[in-house]
């Protein structure tokens, strides 16, 4: 039993990946074409927001100390609307190779105002990135006010896909890619050690201030990513990119095993989280249940979620026990 | 992290404070602080609570910048150490009283925290693993999963993981802040054995702990601080017990603990009975026949049972066996806190800062909170019924405190746990279990317990306290539990109480060795 428990401890995003299995039979049996190889692509393509702003928002909770980037979503949303109106109408600002980079560091950047607020100015990560939340959010309404089509770029190509490589599975992989190579320095190590105690972190010299801006930074990137993708599926601006994605990002993260409080999980736990969430709302709209009741499924899920997720990886001490 | 040059000092120094002064608000923590540590040498600091010892530690290692004087160290001479990375940089490496660990995180993590830059390996992982496990065999005498998550360690352990993540910096200068109060008696052993070792190797040591016996054994000299100041310094040998206890309060008060003391006469009144306890699964059954105004106390090595059996007296549960609450005119089952609670019994737990503080009230609100319906009219709270409650305790128990609507925090550690033990008293309990209640406590404050716990008594109070000091359990204890592997190894009367006989029962000996 303790083996199993520091199993589900050291991968605690295993409630939700059961979960996810669970619903991708049920949507296969209710919606036969759901599993069938040529809606996988488009599946694939859909699910890659969810994943990639969940994804965008770990990082921030990882760091700990309350961490929180409520600001991702809206993040991505902006990515998506400056990608379509201002760079893909413009030539070579439109190619990929100019654009991507670009767009990289915008996401990048609004991350990094995030973490200097919060790690620097010290403000409350939920107030700090509230109010980058609303101004974001003014921005797209005010720069995208009315739609506006893309015009013909690399994001179509990117939708269909790279030979026998789906778009949504190549967008997925960038920050998962980045994420390993992170693995292989000693900032990941330090990043958890400072969400699990940062005290700790800084009396053995841990430069905490800037682990915690270089974890709101690589967030912001990643949200960069989900703009990417959101601009690729809607294929338009749109003064409320981005907004559907705000709650259920940090709702797939807990979903997915990791804490709010910091110092466990990963990218992996966002994934799974968000592919649960993904699968719920795809099974709840072939079965045609009405819109507002998939809110109450996302809410349920996540109090069931959160309690066994807590339960099962609740420490238990030698000597106590 | 080299030594300093020594060809032109008569003695060569590893560091040097001079009038070092720290003030937080209107409280000067730090007045003058002047001291020298020499190359190689084990250097004590003593002083109650607040006389700013902490202070000086935290000054030394990058937490607090002094408002004035000196830190000479490494051949340098500066105003302040401006953060932890730079006192690790030139070789200060310090332990807290507070296990500072990252629970999550596996043990190897914890060791090496804080060494590697963020982009690169500084030590490659073989010679991480390699040094951590030889420096955790040495220290604890055992080579333990590295990988196992540190929360899954018992208090000790995890203090040890933090003196090992020290020693792993191979540190110039190390510092050890009370860092000896979670190590089992053992464990604490292998690490003065290091210390020696690292000291014939030229590593100073600043060693604050408040327990005597540990500077006797490993203080090569010992400064005094008192009131924020450094009164003096002194040399192994050339000083006595006594006059260190006089020189950190001014005042005697350190009974002698050479021989056992005489029985005290028993109270036939049993108040609380606890039968077939047993601690783990196959262990021996325990019985206890608590009786009215009796202290007994509850020791042994850490981690042995001793914990769990304090708790399972108030009902908490995780063990076999009953507790019987025993009156004249009826028995209660206790089979949780509240049956306890009900009952008459209290619990001061031991992580005072976990368990029993609530940082963010006053003094006077962690004083008011279990009993404050006493001080309602019609639901509404006067603070001045509150007030009056709190100040009686205050005199008893020579609380020190400004105004009872100031932060909890701002209270030195004793005085935090008399707030505590006040806020207990207050729901006039009959049993009174106390976990290892003087734990980071000056001598003073400490004092001032042992003489509330003596009156208590007197009014037929019965207590039951851990403690993991040899000298309180012989001057206090009526009688002594001591446990070994989760079995009550022996109980050792006032009468048969002796320093040697008691650390021999540790041990699982029936005789003392001569030593």
């Amino acid at each position: 039993m303790s083996e199993i428990r520091r199993f589900l401890r050291t991968r605690s995003f295993a409630f939700a990946l059961l979960l996810s299995m669970v619903l991708l039979v049920a949507n296969i049996v209710v919606l036969p074409s759901f599993g069938s190889p040529s809606n996988f692509d488009t599946n694939l393509m859909l699910f890659a927001p969810f994943a990639l702003v969940a994804m965008a928002a770990t990082p921030a909770i990882l760091s700990g100390g309350g961490g929180l980037d409520i600001s991702v979503g809206l993040n991505a949303g902006l990515v998506s609307n400056v990608l379509i109106l201002y760079l893909l109408p413009h030539g070579a600002w439109g190619s990929a190779w100019v654009a991507v980079p670009i767009v990289l560091a915008l996401g990048a950047a609004i991350g990094l105002v995030n973490g200097l607020s919060v790690a620097v100015l010290r403000y409350q990560p939920v107030i700090a990135t509230l109010c980058m939340l609303f101004v974001l959010q003014g921005v797209n309404q005010k720069i995208a006010g009315a739609p506006t089509a893309s015009p013909e770029s690399w994001t179509q190509h990117l939708a269909e896909g790279f030979g026998p490589i789906p778009g949504g599975l190549v967008l997925i992989a960038v920050p998962v890619v980045v994420w390993i190579l992170l693995q292989r320095l000693p900032y990941h190590r330090v990043l958890l050690a400072v969400g699990g105690n940062d005290a700790t972190a800084f009396s053995s010299g841990v430069d905490v201030t800037r682990v915690r801006i270089l974890a709101y930074t690589l967030g912001g990137a990643f949200a960069a990513v989900a703009g990417i993708a959101i601009a690729t599926l809607l294929q338009s601006s749109d003064g409320n990119a981005g907004l559907e994605y705000v709650l259920i990002a940090l709702a797939a993260v807990a979903l997915g095993g990791t804490p709010i409080g910091g110092g466990r999980g990963g990218l992996l736990g966002a994934i799974v989280g968000a592919s649960a969430i993904f699968l719920v709302q795809n099974l709840l709209s072939a079965l045609h249940v009405d819109a507002y009741w998939l809110q109450v499924a996302y809410g349920g899920m996540l109090i069931v979620g959160s309690v066994i997720g807590a339960q099962l990886t609740a420490p238990r001490r030698a000597g106590t026990a | 992290m080299s030594s300093p040059d020594t060809f032109n000092a008569p003695v060569a120094f590893a560091l040097r404070t001079v009038d070092l002064a720290k003030a937080f608000g209107p409280t000067q923590a730090v007045r003058a602080c002047s001291f020298d540590l020499r190359a190689g040498e084990v250097h004590a600091i003593m002083g109650e609570n607040g006389s700013g010892k902490s202070t000086l530690v935290k000054m030394l290692t990058g937490v607090h910048r002094p408002d004035r004087g000196s830190i000479e160290v490494a051949g340098r001479t500066l105003s302040a150490i401006r953060s932890p990375r730079e006192a690790l940089g030139l070789g200060i490496v310090a332990v807290f009283q507070e296990v500072l660990v990252v629970p999550p995180r596996s043990i190897l993590d914890n060791l090496w925290l804080g060494i590697d830059p963020l982009h690169r390996d500084a030590v490659s992982r073989g010679e991480r693993v390699e040094r951590a496990s030889e420096t955790l065999l040495e220290l604890t005498g055992a080579a333990p999963d590295l990988g196992r998550p540190v929360e899954e360690l018992s208090l000790s352990d995890r203090q040890a993981c933090c003196i090992a993540r020290a020693l792993i910096r191979r540190p110039a200068i190390l510092v050890l802040d009370e860092a000896t109060s979670a190590l089992d008696v053992a464990t604490r052993d292998r690490l003065f054995a290091i210390v020696r070792r690292l000291a014939a190797e030229g590593t100073s040591t600043i060693f604050i702990s408040h327990r005597m016996d540990e500077v006797e054994e490993i203080g090569d000299r010992v400064t005094v601080m008192r009131s924020g100041e450094s009164v003096a310094t002194r040399a192994r040998g050339e000083v006595r017990a006594a006059e260190l206890v006089r020189l950190m309060t001014g005042a005697e008060h350190l009974t002698d603990t050479g021989h056992a003391q005489p029985e005290r006469p028993r109270s036939a009144e049993t108040v609380l009975r606890a039968s077939g306890i047993r601690l783990r699964p196959g262990a021996g059954e325990i019985d206890l026949d608590l009786r009215a105004g009796e202290i007994v106390g509850v020791a042994g090595l850490e981690g042995q049972g001793q914990d769990v059996f304090l708790r399972a007296l108030r009902g908490a549960g995780g063990v076999a066996g009953r507790v019987v609450r025993v009156t004249p005119t009826r028995e209660v089952e206790i089979d949780s806190p509240w049956a306890a609670a009900r009952a008459g019994i209290v619990y001061v737990p031991r992580e005072r800062r976990d368990e029993a503080i609530f940082g963010a009230l006053s003094i006077r609100e962690n004083f008011t909170l279990p009993t404050v319906g006493r001080d309602t009219v019609a639901g509404l709270v006067r603070p001045s019924s509150s007030e009056r409650r709190l100040s009686g305790y205050v005199d008893r128990l020579r609380i020190k405190l400004g105004r009872s609507s100031d932060g909890i925090m701002t209270l030195s550690g004793g005085n935090q746990q008399k707030v505590v033990i006040a806020r207990w008293l207050a729901s006039q309990p009959r049993i009174l279990l106390l976990n290892d209640p003087t734990r980071g406590v000056d001598l003073g404050a400490k004092r001032d317990i042992y003489d509330l716990l003596a009156e208590l008594t007197a009014e037929g109070i019965a207590v039951v306290m851990l403690s993991t000091e040899v000298d309180e359990l012989i001057e206090l204890m009526d009688r002594v539990l001591v446990f070994k592997e989760g079995e009550l190894e022996v109980e050792l009367g006032r009468g048969s109480l002796t320093r040697s006989v008691l650390v021999a029962s540790y041990f699982g000996q029936e005789q003392p060795a001569d030593v």
